[in-house]
């Protein structure tokens, strides 16, 4: 069993030294005039390229470009689609965080790329960069985006015919399944969809499930012309336990759990087993305390037996950019150490 | 409406009490002041002059307006949880965390045990007294919100993170009413964020408002509410502050179908604009509210504390509060 060290989805765009202060500095000076667009789109670059360099020399392998670029995982994707204005904001999930909410005037089209710049600035990035500690681990950028039934929650219609859930949900569905293909076609292979709401709204799941399957399709077409690319579904943010056994069977080839909702996940897939790969979330994301390398260990050794499909990934259980930049780094290192002392 | 506390508690206030949530916006010496601080160009002694200045400027605007409940607000205070972070035993500060934008915050890390330190807002609610015949509310946040609003490297969940924090705070609020303070806000904006642990919110409230004589209240916002309500009414307070107006009073629908129990202080005016609502949108809001709570239970205050605003904006919001209240009580 390959056990990838991946990281999960944001990560901290600022830390408390001045070199790190760039990107918060930057926007302060457009704020008050004194700095252009083109000035923010340097710091943000700079800024991802050190967010990759730190991802890298802790050790991960499946890394993000941090999204140091987004606003938040709601407005940076629904802003960019046609008929969408952008509101206040509201807080996203329980995080002490907020996002600003999408007010749908007309049905969401895609006009042009969401994250397929960022996807290959974030490639290009990585061959200036040393990756990995040994300098032998292959080291690839994973794009995300936010899936289309979370976005449609998060989203008012003022368009009568946007006001139903699941037409909200299939019209964000379409826009998205295009980037998919797109991101494929810039050579993303492994792309990861984020669908918090999923879980916290289990009485929806028909409007889920059903707004994944223009992005399962995409994949599939773009699997026939010879492509490998991989849709990986990521739930966090509340326990998936009541839902495992439904989200397991659905058809995607990576499912990523949140573990810091419910002692007894663990437990749940230890008896009910994965078809699939599993993204074993077990490392806190949200909370600066660092776990036992050891303690994580024995569940991982509990778990990869029962995870068909020859691999699993280790990660935080949601993006890091509610920590420090300092106990991100940390909590990135640790994974290394738990995946050393399985089976030790 | 609690009146026949208020009253035990030596208040009488009148029809449509009007208040605010806490905080007001510096004034401009003041944010130069802490500016200064920081950089080490001035002492906390001068420092603390222009805070008790600009406290003082708000008791006396908020007289001017009529307000009957006042506040100090919080000319002292950052953010309302990391001033208590800073002053509480067991918190270290954390590095920078983003809130949203530009927007970042020192996020405190409670490292150890948790203990009062003697009093923490005593002196500034002392002060602020000193300066009106009205009632000041002490102003506090409540452990829920504590406990959410930190990493938690000490505690061995977030139940048993909350109850020792209820534990300080209970201490401060004994120490508040020992100053005479009979109206006490507890904050818990968070009440809503996980609508399974609202027992726990609960539970901690319990412990730190069971026993005491003082009317309190509780301040709560941008939240889910659908999904703790009418739980929440369980919480042990008097009143709870309640934004309703970010929400197009959204929230009156659920008072529709089960009925609400306690007092309220209703956000008339939203906080989050700079756009102030005309007497005719305020005086709409209140003849909504009114078709579904019995006007004794109705307090009159805007959505969240101010301290976004500009002062100008600020004042004018209360100002618009207090219009509305006096409309209705003629």
């Amino acid at each position: 069993m390959n056990l990838i060290i991946a990281n999960t989805g944001g990560y901290p765009r600022v830390g408390d030294t001045p070199e790190l202060q760039l990107l918060r500095r930057t926007i302060a000076a457009i704020d008050r005039g004194e700095k252009t667009f083109a000035d923010l789109a340097d710091a943000e670059n700079t800024m991802t390229r050190r967010a990759i360099e730190e991802q890298a020399r802790a050790g991960v392998e499946l890394l993000t470009d941090g999204q140091v670029r987004w606003y938040d995982p709601v407005s940076h994707l629904a802003r960019k689609l046609a008929g969408v204005k952008i509101n206040g904001l509201l807080r996203f999930f329980d995080s002490n965080t907020y996002f600003r909410q999408p007010v749908l005037l007309a049905r969401p089209e895609r006009k042009g790329p969401l994250v397929v710049e960022e996807f290959q600035f974030a490639c290009n990035a990585l061959g200036q960069i040393p990756t990995g500690r040994e300098g032998s681990v292959r080291v690839a950028v994973k794009p995300v985006l936010t899936g289309p039934y979370t976005l449609a929650k998060l989203s008012l219609a003022e368009d009568a015919t946007m006001k139903r859930l699941e037409t909200r949900a299939n019209a964000y569905a379409t826009a998205l399944a295009a980037e998919v293909k797109a991101l494929a076609d810039s050579g993303a292979d492994f792309i990861q969809i984020d669908e918090p709401a999923s879980i916290k709204h289990p009485n929806d799941w028909g409007v889920f499930t059903q707004a994944l399957e223009p992005l399962l399709q995409a994949r599939d077409e773009v699997r026939k012309i010879g492509r490998k690319l991989q849709l990986a579904l990521y739930a966090y943010f509340y326990n998936p336990a009541p839902l495992y056994e439904k989200l397991v069977q659905m058809p995607l080839d990576v499912l990523g759990l949140d573990f810091t909702y419910d002692a007894k996940l663990a437990d749940t897939i230890a008896a009910a087993g994965s078809p699939r790969p599993l993204a074993l979330g077990l490392v806190d994301g949200r909370n600066t305390r660092l776990e036992s390398a050891a303690e994580v260990a024995r569940v991982v050794e509990r778990l990869l037996p029962k995870i068909k499909g020859e691999r699993a990934y280790l990660g935080p259980s949601c993006g890091l950019e509610y920590l420090p930049r300092d106990r991100a780094v940390a909590k990135l290192e640790l994974l290394g150490k738990i995946r050393a002392a399985v089976g030790g | 409406m609690s009146r026949e506390k208020l009253k035990s508690l030596g208040l009488e206030l009148p029809m449509f009490p009007t208040t605010s949530v806490g905080s007001f916006p510096k004034p401009d010496y003041l944010v130069k002041a802490r500016a200064d601080f920081g950089k080490g160009k001035i002492s906390r002694k001068q420092l603390v002059e222009m805070e008790r200045k600009a406290t003082a400027f708000w008791i006396e605007k908020q007289e001017e307006l009529g307000v009957d409940v006042l506040v100090d607000g919080e000319q002292y205070r950052g953010d309302m949880v990391a001033y208590f972070a800073e002053i509480i035993p067991g918190f270290s500060q954390g590095g920078l965390v983003r809130s949203y934008g530009n927007r970042y915050y020192h996020k405190p890390i409670i490292t150890g045990a948790v203990s009062w330190p003697g009093p923490i807002t005593v002196e500034w609610w002392k002060y602020a007294q000193g300066l009106t015949k009205k009632p000041v509310k002490g102003m506090l946040t409540g452990p829920y919100t504590v406990m959410d609003w930190s990493f938690n490297e000490h505690y061995a969940d977030r139940r048993a993170t909350s109850l020792a924090l209820a534990d300080v705070i209970r201490k401060e609020v004994e120490a508040l009413i020992a100053a005479c303070c009979k109206i006490i806000q507890i904050d818990e904006p968070a009440l809503s964020v996980r609508p399974e642990e609202l027992p726990i919110a609960i539970e901690a409230m319990h412990r730190v408002t069971d026993g005491m004589n003082a009317y309190f209240i509780t301040h709560a916002c941008y939240g889910a509410f659908e999904h703790i309500y009418p739980g929440m009414l369980e919480l042990p307070v008097d009143n709870f502050d309640l934004e309703m107006s970010n929400s197009d009073l959204g929230m009156l629908n659920l008072f529709g179908s089960v009925p609400f129990t306690k007092d309220i202080s209703f956000g008339v005016v939203d906080v989050h604009t700079h756009e102030l609502e005309d007497a005719a949108t305020v005086q709409a809001r209140m003849r909504q509210a009114l078709t579904i709570l019995p006007k004794e239970r109705i307090w009159v205050d805007p959505d969240c504390g101010l301290k976004t605003r500009t002062v100008e904006e600020a004042i004018a919001k209360l100002r618009a509060c207090v219009d509305a209240a006096k409309a209705f009580r003629n």
